[in-house]
């Protein structure tokens, strides 16, 4: 190319194509103000290399080398990785809040205002022993604690399926967007071979945090610009154009790697929304649905063995046990009987009184043996048969029935081996655990038979006006036993421990231990949510638009672009002076 | 530092979010009155208070068994009072009775006053209270004595005395064995009150002046024997009174306790209102004028 007038309309063409680039990328920014993941972008100016004219070394000009953007990879990981943790405990606060609302221990339609108002019911017995109202009102209030522990089960349950569905759906979203980050992986391998494909890797960005905030998640950089993400456990989500699915086979999620190579990797996923959903099924929700098992189930036994030690206002002509066993044959005091407390069978007797209609008492000591080789549902069958006017029975589901010969009945006394109770003979509440809990049916239809009396163990008389057995099972609200309580734990399993307390002190400690894990956990999401804000802020001021900067950066451009306009009118005006000359 | 519109933006929106969660719940504190509104406000506040109304619920339960104890003791101290006043009547007609001014016609008019007397001590000793014979034991639903045509007197209740619980290791006998209270050395004993004045009765209308001496000997014993029981039964009601006013002590303490965690400070929860009022307001303004900034409306 020639020099002198042509080399000034050279420069004024690269020039105004220059400012324009600039022009463009300034608008693309404008644009992209509200996009989420935009990173800034710049258009690289250099001069052209110049060239030797006459001597000199003349500038040629300007050359568009490169759009770059403003984002740093290294905060972009940082703030993915806070932002894990943070939608970990804002899951869980969330659910926390739900199951809060289950525990509304505030009011008075709590549980534990239910437990004191049962053992109050008891003293009105006591106060009363032969009073028809009291003992309406003491069934009427049992059944009302059975359905508050049968509907916190079934409460804790269903918060159980919620969060499995929503794993679930969790998962799905993890796949969709581990393939299209996969895809983008491609992509921009191709298109960089030439330039860095700045948009793309913004969309790749903004999945990427939208996968951590599912699951634990780290990004390594290959050198050819794609993703390798790999997750927990190690296993790898996306390898360059791959993706490799997670999937949810019951309750447990599982990795599914090439060649139908599958790893579990449930208890290892401890961030993201994933991560917040399993720690709270498989660590919360599941310890408190135990606890509560415990307590209904020690609850239950205290009360049904002092039941069985006491008379109702009359004697029984027939009664069947709640309780079933597996097998007759097997002894009731080891655990292949399958009987809910068969450990709590021990050595020892009961009393069993036989009245005839004048209320004149007979009585029969029948012995227990506990021990592997003892006592039978079907030796304690025999033995109960050996007493004259009653026969016993073992009903189709395996439970013990005893029943009066006409015009007799009979009653029960002094069982030192507990196993009345454990058969279910004579109790008050049935099942053995929160969801299971009822009241005895005996007692449902006749409330003569609630036990506030007992019998004289030498003569076998018993009182109508005798309150022995309500003052005893009022000391139960004193009397501290031991109870199991659980930790879950998904890495290092589930242990069982045991807390001596009250049935309302350890009610009252499971209620607190739920506020206090609410508590740390509200504290760890606010924590992480300043400091996922503070990352984030650092990440804006990188890589956002600031609108101010890009209208200053349009006027200079335009102003640039006006004056390369210039240059090109006076190159005119000297060319037209030339053509003038001759 | 560079401030890029979005910071801005996010920051309003975060700092909004704060003060409107604030303000929401220090509203919901005055709303309620609740300083803990959910259990993780307050955790161990929360175990406190629930323990607390445990105990405020029993407390409650005993002051009812206190009062039910007491209508019993009552009860049992009026009847037995009234006893001893037939008793001192019984005596002041038997001193008149062994006179030798006496004749066998006004011995035989006083048999019929001892007679009514033996009858009203039987129906004394079956007194009830809400339908529940407190002189028979446990055996409460049915008459404790009744009186034979030939004036004996049976005792259908047993000797287990009716008792309540007035605290967590405390019981109280209210109701009494009839025996040890009318019969102390068993049916037919000496001091048998019904026995002694049967035996009165025959005593009068045989005009015998020394089964006459007898009885007054007699009547004396149970007498003694009667002031003893009743001051037991008073000393029961001060067991009573005591541990009733320990309860009541008790439950206002509890109930103050209570109140200083559960309840909020109504004045300063209203202060802590109306500052997140302000505070909102200011943001609000803040924001408003921070948001219209812009390169663009100077252009």
């Amino acid at each position: 190319m020639s020099s002198g007038i042509g080399l000034v309309l050279s420069i004024a063409k690269d020039a105004l194509a220059a400012q324009q680039y600039g022009i463009y990328v300034t608008g693309h920014n404008i644009a992209n103000v509200n996009t989420p993941g935009y990173s800034r972008q710049t258009a690289v100016f250099e001069a052209k290399k110049p060239a030797s004219f006459g001597g000199v070394l003349l500038g040629r000009g300007v050359d568009t080398t490169e759009i770059v953007r403003a984002s740093d990879q290294i905060i972009e990981n940082r703030v993915m990785q806070q932002k894990s943790s943070l939608y970990c405990y804002k899951e869980m606060e969330n659910y926390m809040l739900a199951m809060e609302g289950l525990f509304n221990e505030n009011s008075d339609t709590s549980l534990s205002t239910m437990l004191g108002e049962f053992w109050n019911l008891w003293h009105d017995i006591s106060n009363d022993p032969s009073g028809t109202a009291e003992r309406i009102a003491l069934y009427e209030h049992s059944l009302l604690i059975s359905q508050q522990f049968k509907s916190l089960d079934s409460d804790l349950l269903q918060l159980n399926t919620d969060l499995t569905n929503a794993v679930k759906a969790g998962v799905g979203r993890v796949n969709e967007i581990t393939a299209a980050i996969a895809n983008l992986n491609n992509e921009i391998a191709g298109l960089e071979i030439d330039a860095s494909a700045n948009d793309l890797r913004d969309q790749r960005n903004v999945l990427a945090s939208e996968l951590a905030e599912y699951i634990d998640m780290k990004i390594f950089e290959q050198s050819n610009g794609t993703f390798t993400i790999v997750s927990a456990k190690g296993v790898v989500l996306v390898n360059g154009n791959d993706s490799y699915d997670i999937e949810l086979d019951g309750s447990s999620v599982k990795w599914q790697g090439s060649g139908g190579n599958e790893v579990d990797i449930t208890d290892n996923i401890s961030n993201g929304k994933l991560g917040g959903w399993l720690d709270m099924r498989d660590e919360i929700v599941a310890k408190y649905k135990q606890d509560l098992t415990e307590l209904a189930s020690e609850f239950i036994w205290a009360v049904n063995k002092q039941h069985s030690q006491g008379v109702g206002l009359k004697g029984f002509s027939s009664v069947t046990g709640t309780y079933a066993v597996s097998d007759t044959g097997e002894e009731l005091g080891t655990a292949d009987s399958g009987l809910a407390y068969e450990n709590k069978i021990s050595d020892g007797s009961f009393n069993l009184w036989v009245y005839d209609s004048s209320g004149n008492a007979v009585g029969s000591p029948i012995a227990i043996d506990a021990d592997p080789g003892g006592t039978t549902l079907s030796s304690l069958q025999t033995a109960i048969n050996g007493v004259s006017n009653v026969s016993a029975s073992i009903t189709s589901h395996n439970k013990l029935k005893i029943d009066a010969a006409s015009g007799y009945t009979f009653a029960f006394s002094d069982d030192t081996s507990n196993v009345l109770a454990a058969l279910g003979i004579n109790t008050f509440f049935t099942g053995s655990t929160a969801g299971g809990m009822g009241v005895n049916s005996q007692i449902g239809s006749d409330k003569d038979y609630i036990a506030a009396a007992q019998i004289d163990f030498t003569t076998g008389a018993f009182a109508t006006g005798d309150n022995t057995n309500a003052l005893a099972m009022v000391d139960l609200q004193y009397s501290s036993m031991a109870i199991s309580e659980w930790t879950y734990d998904r890495i290092n399993g589930n242990t069982e421990g045991t807390t001596t307390a009250t049935i309302e002190e350890y009610y009252h400690s499971l209620v607190g231990s739920l506020g206090i894990k609410g508590s740390s956990i509200s504290r760890s999401r606010a924590f992480n949510e300043v400091m996922v804000n503070e990352l984030n802020t650092m990440r804006e001021s990188l890589s956002s638009v600031s609108l101010d900067e890009e209208m200053t950066q349009l006027m200079q451009y335009q102003h640039a672009f006006a004056a390369a306009a210039k240059l090109i009118s006076v190159s005119d005006e000297m060319l037209n002076t030339l053509l003038d000359v001759k | 530092m560079r401030v890029s519109n979005k910071i801005i933006f996010d920051n309003v929106k975060l700092n909004l979010a704060n003060i409107t969660e604030e303000l929401n719940r220090a509203n919901m504190v005055v709303a309620t009155q609740k300083r803990i509104l959910k259990l993780s406000d307050d955790p161990v506040g929360l175990t406190q208070v629930l323990s607390m109304k445990s105990s405020l619920s029993n407390i409650e339960q005993l002051s009812r068994n206190i009062s039910m104890g007491k209508s019993w003791l009552v009860a049992s101290e009026s009847a037995q009072t009234s006893v001893q006043d037939m008793v001192s009547g019984a005596k002041a007609l038997c001193v008149q009775m062994v006179s030798a001014n006496t004749g066998a016609a006004q011995r035989r008019s006083a048999a019929e006053t001892v007679q009514n007397t033996l009858e009203e001590v039987v129906s004394l000793a079956n007194t009830q209270v809400n339908g529940r014979y407190i002189f028979a034991g446990s055996k409460t639903d049915a008459a404790a004595f009744t009186l034979n045509s030939d004036n004996s007197v049976t005792y259908n209740g047993d000797s287990n005395p009716f008792t309540i619980k007035i605290g967590k290791d405390a019981t109280v006998e209210i109701g009494g064995d009839g025996q040890a209270v009318f019969q102390p050395s068993g049916a037919g004993g000496s001091d048998d009150i019904f026995k002694i004045l049967k035996d009165l009765k025959t005593a009068l209308q045989g005009n015998d002046i020394s089964g006459i001496q007898t009885a007054m000997t007699n009547l004396d014993t149970h007498f003694d024997h009667n002031s003893a029981q009743i001051a037991d039964v008073g000393s029961k009601m001060i067991r009573m009174e005591i541990k009733d006013n320990v309860l009541q002590d008790l439950d206002i303490a509890t109930t103050e306790r209570l109140s200083k965690i559960e309840d909020a400070e109504i004045t300063e929860a209203i202060m802590d209102l109306k500052a997140k009022e302000v505070a909102y307001q200011a943001a609000l303004a803040a924001c408003s004028k921070v948001l219209q900034l812009s390169l663009v409306n100077y252009m």
